[in-house]
């Protein structure tokens, strides 16, 4: 069903039916709109780190500490006294001519990165095949098998992060990036499903994602409050992000087919856009439609990632890696859309977990007409 | 909203005025002895704000004055200042006079400029006081008065080589006397009806200006009554039409209705967080502006059908409630918006907005009793006896019960005889709102148990909260409850035997309005009954003869 008119005005409606009548609500047209909370790389983690039989990955701190002399330790560390977060500047000044070596990862040659190696983790299968041999647009790569037994999985860009302290549980990398997101009001993701007859099963919706200019209205708990307005990004009285693909509701949970989606990113005092080529959403929405967790799917490109990696700032340091492994190891296990002219594959498969809250998308058209009021 | 008001047709008004002209005509009051009120909280803050400007802030909190016969303003006029008042209203003085008399708000208020600003200059004070003077005590001073505060000046200004000192502190002391603090009703001798009084033109028109605009009267009120001009009917007709179509009359609506809808309870009204995170502390002040928003949009400025303010699905909406009524907020960056509800939405009207909705349950859950009970005490007039002081509430707050339901609850609560007959004409209305949680957020099911909404009113069933609605709008005792009320709250006193008549007479004329409250603001306000007074035994009540001694003395 079409309608991006549809927005706000039947989204009343529409939630008012889920709430007090949900057997009924089939019966009117609506809207339902999320923004995203939290954004996790999909990571499967054993209890004894089976996926990485050679343990975690070495940071570019200890790099760094192994090339000094004595005596330079003593003098750049002051005996000691600057410790690893204080000294981030120093060590990823490894260059020959102490160039940042996160900036500019091909400067310097450290020992290969750690990967997974085991056999499971979350995600779908993008290249169709069921052995991950090269396609016109893939590259081999080895498959995965999710935990509850689906086999077929890509995602390279678990096998990439997979043994690495920064992304595993603890890690900074993504829960400094959330909670960023949380405080700033940068790179909120609006995702809005239109076309829904019933929330609850509708085999024909649009799902289209925007950029949020608010940030979120939380409660004193510190977690959003559901059924909150966001704003839409507009540039020239059109909204900034407005990528769509089209899915269906089945049981509550949404299932987009695929399509490539530019999303806005902000973590760690980086702020990205990627395009998410073959983005697919599988999104459970909770039975009072306050919330909804899911995962997103797709190829992440490695230009894009490696361009978030080498900003991360202090985060490297206590993340445990080398960006130049990184940086190789990424185009090594990059498996898909291939290079025209080299033939090698410049995207991740990847998997994303989400969560996420109810909410409102005012639309470009609707906030001129309130500021006019 | 208040440029609304300003371009609301003087027509309105006119029709109005012609329908009183051809309509019945207003019987014979018996009026009531002259009194002094106490000025509320809000009315000293709006005539301070008028006097001096916005750029004057203070703090502070009066004696609270308790609710009689339904209103806040009828305690105003049993009220005395304690000792603790006195003590905010002095520190109040000293602080709005030091800021009025400040090198930034001094050159805006002091029209002249003194010959040296180190020494007194008794003409400069003296055309100051006058003029401030006459504002605070809404007439002019008396020459004993301003003689007295002059001196006051002059003397503070010599002592501390600082002419503002001295206005300081005689601005404080006018700020500080029950001239200002109360409404004194002054009367005089009435001319048409000999052996009669009548009030003064100044306390006709303070009389006036407090219903309006919940503040003083201006220079131009005062000026009219001066000239004698409200004295006929021609003349408090054009003073009235001139206020209803000020930005202040807002003010006016605002204050009669935060009264007659008891939104004072707005000011103790908490919400488990655990239960209700979405009603915050914003929450809670929008849900009061939400109403009174509403309120003013609907009778003063579109000047609409009164009872239909319960079935309306207009509303205004901010980000924090718009969260609790899950719909999308127009302006997120924290401003208000207009919004409709569809029509088969189950909210209709104020009593589906969450201002009622909250204010009238419990902390952490709803309460059908206490909504049932503000709709016969609060919009329909009615008494409900309170509750027996020995009543067992313990099957009613059994979490365990197998009565999931608020209405299963109640069922087996009334049981019990003592409680039977108060609940019998407070639950069947309450029922009617329980899709509805303790935070005024839609629900459908209570425990898992769906929730039955429908109930009856004096005996005539209804469906759900819209049902509840048109019931509310079409009961006579809605339009009746309104006037009766607003007759006092304009009177500052409940209404007596002796008004019987009058109060008919409003109310057919209510009726005959269309129900309009702007319309029949206006007929109160230019009525004889407002501003008609009755002698007592002496002639004067004792306010009145210990102030007109000083009075005769100019």
């Amino acid at each position: 069903m079409n309608t991006r008119l549809a927005a706000t005005a039947g989204a009343l409606a529409f939630l008012a039916a889920l709430s007090l009548r949900p057997s009924m609500a089939a019966e009117q047209s609506g809207t339902l709109t999320f923004v995203v909370r939290d954004w996790f790389t999909a990571m499967y983690e054993s209890r004894f780190m089976d996926e990485c039989p050679e343990g975690l990955n070495v940071g570019n701190d200890e790099y760094w500490w192994r090339g000094l002399s004595k005596k330079d330790r003593a003098r750049l560390t002051e005996d000691g006294l600057v410790q690893t977060l204080n000294r981030h500047n120093l060590a990823v000044a490894r260059g020959p001519k102490g160039e940042d070596v996160c900036l500019i990862p091909t400067l310097v040659k450290d020992p290969p990165l750690r990967v997974v190696e085991g056999k499971l983790a979350y995600g779908e299968n993008l290249d169709g095949t069921t052995d991950g041999h090269a396609t016109a647009k893939t590259c081999k790569h080895t498959k995965f098998t999710t935990p509850d037994g689906k086999a077929g999985i890509d995602n390279q860009l678990y096998r990439l992060v997979g043994c690495t302290y920064g992304w595993r549980k603890g890690g900074l990398v993504d829960l400094n990036a959330n909670e960023m997101r949380g405080t700033s009001g940068l790179g909120m993701i609006l995702i809005e499903i239109t076309g829904v007859d019933n929330p609850r099963n509708d085999d024909d919706v649009t799902v289209t994602f925007y950029r949020s200019i608010d940030q979120f209205a939380l409660d004193s708990a510190g977690t959003p409050l559901p059924f909150s307005t966001y704003r839409i990004e507009t540039v020239d009285g059109k909204p900034r992000y407005a990528d769509s693909v089209k899915g269906k509701i089945v049981n509550g949970v949404l299932e987009t087919g695929r399509g490539d989606v530019r999303l806005p990113f902000y973590g760690n005092y980086n702020f990205i856009n990627p395009v998410i080529k073959d983005l697919g959403l599988k999104l459970e929405i909770a039975e009072d439609g306050r919330t909804a967790t899911g995962m997103v799917t797709g190829y992440y490109d490695v230009e894009s990632f490696m361009h978030y990696v080498s900003g991360l700032g202090v985060a490297i340091v206590i993340s445990y890696f080398s960006c130049n492994a990184m940086y190789e190891a990424a185009q090594k296990l990059a498996d898909g859309y291939p290079d025209p002219k080299t033939g090698a594959c410049t995207m991740l498969s990847s998997a994303f977990k989400i969560n996420a809250f109810a909410a409102f998308a005012l639309h470009p058209e609707k906030q001129s007409r309130q500021a006019a009021r | 909203m208040r440029a609304g008001l300003l371009k609301l047709s003087s027509s309105v008004i006119a029709a109005a005025f012609l329908l009183t002209a051809c309509g019945p005509k207003e019987p014979q009051s018996s009026g009531a002895p002259p009194d002094m009120r106490r000025l509320t909280e809000e009315q000293y803050r709006n005539t301070i704000l008028d006097i001096f400007g916005p750029t004057i802030t203070y703090g502070g909190r009066f004696d609270p004055l308790a609710r009689v016969d339904g209103l806040i303003q009828l305690d105003a006029r049993a009220a005395r200042v304690t000792p603790a008042g006195f003590e905010q209203y002095y520190a109040l003085a000293r602080s709005i006079a030091a800021q009025a008399m400040s090198p930034a708000n001094r050159a805006t208020l002091v029209a002249c400029k003194p010959t040296a600003v180190d020494a007194p200059d008794d003409a400069c004070a003296q055309a100051f006081l006058t003029e401030v003077g006459r504002l605070l005590y809404r007439r002019p001073l008396t020459a004993t008065e301003l003689s007295l505060s002059v001196k006051a000046a002059h003397d503070v200004a010599a002592e501390r080589r600082d002419f503002y000192e001295g206005l300081t502190y005689s601005l404080s002391g006018l700020m500080m006397t029950p001239k200002f603090l109360f409404v004194i009703d002054m009367t005089e001798p009435d001319p048409v009806r000999p052996g009669q009084q009548r009030l003064t033109p100044y306390a006709r028109a303070t009389r006036l200006s407090y219903l309006l605009w919940n503040s003083a009267p201006d220079t131009m009120l005062l000026d009219a009554a001066a000239k004698g001009a409200l004295d006929s009917a021609d003349g408090l007709e054009k003073q009235a039409e001139r206020m209803m179509e000020s930005p202040k009359f807002e003010n006016g609506v605002r204050a009669f209705f935060t009264d007659f809808l008891d939104l004072q309870k707005f000011e103790t009204l908490e919400k488990d967080q655990v239960i209700y995170p979405t009603f915050n502390v914003k929450a809670n002040e929008d849900a009061k502006e939400e109403l009174l928003r509403t309120i003013v949009d609907h009778v003063a400025v579109r000047d609409l059908d009164y009872r239909d303010l319960f079935t309306t699905r207009r509303t205004f909406v901010s980000p924090p409630l718009a969260r609790i009524y899950k719909v999308p907020a127009g302006r997120p960056d924290g401003g208000w918006s207009t919004y409709e509800f569809a029509k088969t939405d189950p909210r209709a009207g104020i009593l589906t907005q969450i201002a009622f909705l909250a204010v009238n349950s419990h902390p952490g859950r709803s309460s059908p009793t206490i909504r049932g009970r503000a709709i016969r005490e609060t919009l329909l007039c009615q008494k409900v006896p309170d509750p027996p002081g020995d009543v067992d509430f313990s099957k009613f707050n059994d979490n365990n019960s197998p009565d999931k339901t608020a209405k299963a609850r109640l069922t087996s609560h009334r049981t019990a005889d003592a409680c039977a007959g108060c609940h019998k004409i407070t639950d069947p209305i309450g029922l009617g709102l329980e899709n509805f949680d303790g935070a005024g957020a839609l629900r459908s099911t209570e425990n898992g148990e769906t929730i039955d909404p429908s109930g009856d009113l004096d005996g005539k069933p209804f469906k759900d909260a819209a049902g509840l609605a048109q019931q509310i709008h079409d009961n006579p005792a809605t339009s009746s409850c309104l006037v009766n009320r607003l007759y006092s709250y304009a009177l500052g006193r409940a209404p007596q035997r002796d008004d019987k008549d009058v109060l008919a007479y409003f109310q057919s004329s209510f009726a005959g309005d269309g129900y309009s409250v702007r319309k029949l603001l206006h007929r109160i306000a230019t009525s004889k009954a407002f501003y008609d007074v009755r002698p007592t035994s002496a002639g004067t009540t004792p306010a009145n003869a210990a102030l007109s001694h000083e009075e005769s003395k100019s």
